[in-house]
């Protein structure tokens, strides 16, 4: 009996000196991890949207960082998923860093195509973001945090104005179309073309005109369109398509009334 | 006479239990203090470590202190159990029950943080439970001895 307690005595308290060990080298190797988010940056490469968020890990401590999972999801102002996107790192051994960017890529022809509002009116992405890791292989860390990113409407009130007609020659005018818009967006420029069409109320296309655009971000846009058209075909009313092919998206049509 | 030398034995075998005790309460409570003044700059974020931590030293201390005091007994084995009990209850509170999560706030967003530390305490647990188990086959060799002693 002497010996069995004897060595439950040894045991517990070499277990005790190995927890104090192991808890007072993971709170000071917990101490010397260094992580972080960078600000998220948003560049637009081939038609895409891309969200990078700069990442770095410097683990100057005792212990191997393992299996950081790093996950954003990006949501737009009603919650409905736009992008996600994980980056994983299976291990971070002690006294290594890692600098790496988290890339989110949103095609701007999906964005468009799918969400028409945010080409007409601003709003804001969320984006959450979530890191896992596994501290000295036994203790599972997670940090979350929500941020929000504005959208600009590129072409935020766009509106057409009241026609005018110039008399051409005795069977075709010349019709003035003007036209305006504000570039709310803070991350690009409207680089590109922009073809209207002119269409009267039997949908018979009048005549149709391709335009330079070259709106800087944060910038007004306000100029007119002039066709010629046949004056037998006018009725007064129909609709106005416009096409725009840009540097960043290609969207269209979008069809405006008129009469 | 007697009473002269009764009083001596006493004197003489309380002093030194009452210098074990002063020792081990002083033992129990640096780690303690060192410990809260580490948490201290944080203590927004574990708002129910500071008058968890004072009331289980109260009691810790109070077991420790008894338990010096009835050493040579059963009862000593019977406060080292309730000892370690309150330990284990006390780790697994403190930690949460072994998941933390805390809310910081850096530069203006609030990040979330969970740390899972069921690992950890889960061998706190067991240490703990070898520590009862401890106590507990050294009350049975101790009245056992007591009998052997007895019938001799």
């Amino acid at each position: 009996m002497r010996y069995a307690v004897r060595a439950l005595g040894w045991a517990t308290k070499i277990l005790w000196i190995l927890i104090v060990v192991f808890a007072a080298t993971a709170v000071h190797s917990a101490l010397n991890v260094r992580m972080g988010f960078g600000q998220p940056q948003i560049f637009f490469s081939n038609k895409s949207m891309v969200i990078s968020v700069p990442l770095f890990v410097n683990n100057t401590g005792l212990y191997d960082l393992s299996e950081l999972n790093m996950t954003v999801t990006v949501m737009d102002y009603n919650g409905s998923l736009v992008s996600t996107s994980t980056t994983f790192v299976p291990s971070i051994p002690r006294g290594s860093y890692i600098e790496s960017a988290h890339n989110v890529s949103m095609s701007l022809d999906d964005i468009t195509s799918k969400l028409v509002n945010y080409l007409f009116n601003d709003t804001v992405f969320n984006l959450d973001m979530s890191l896992k890791l596994n501290f000295a292989h036994a203790i599972p860390f997670q940090a979350s945090m929500n941020e929000t990113v504005p959208w600009g409407a590129p072409l935020y009130n766009f509106s057409i104005g009241q026609f005018s007609y110039d008399s051409y020659n005795l069977t075709h005018e010349r019709v003035i179309i003007p036209l305006s818009f504000e570039n709310h967006s803070p991350f690009f420029g409207i680089d590109g073309t922009m073809r209207v069409e002119l269409y009267n109320s039997n949908e018979e296309l009048l005549g149709s005109s391709v335009s330079d655009l070259n709106v800087p971000s944060h910038s007004k846009y306000d100029g007119q369109v002039e066709m010629i058209v046949d004056i037998s075909k006018i009725t007064g009313s129909g609709e106005v398509r416009f096409y725009f092919e840009t540097s960043t998206f290609s969207f269209g049509p979008v069809v405006m009334p008129y009469g | 006479m007697v009473e002269k030398r009764n009083t001596k034995a006493f004197v003489e075998k309380i002093v030194p239990r009452v210098f074990k005790a002063a020792l081990l309460v002083t033992l129990v409570y640096l780690p303690v203090y060192f410990l809260s003044a580490l948490v201290h700059p944080l203590e927004s974020f574990f708002p129910w470590y500071e008058p968890l931590t004072n009331i289980f030293t109260i009691v810790f201390t109070i077991l420790l202190v008894v338990g010096v005091f009835v050493s040579g007994t059963i009862y000593q084995y019977v406060l080292g159990v309730a000892r370690t009990l309150v330990l284990m209850l006390f780790f697994i509170y403190v930690l949460n029950g072994g998941i933390i999560a805390l809310a910081m706030p850096i530069e203006g967003a609030t990040v979330s943080i969970v740390i899972d530390l069921r690992v950890i305490l889960a061998m706190l647990v067991l240490v703990c439970l070898l520590g009862i188990g401890k106590n507990v086959v050294h009350a049975i060799d101790f009245v056992s001895a007591k009998v052997e002693t007895e019938e001799l």
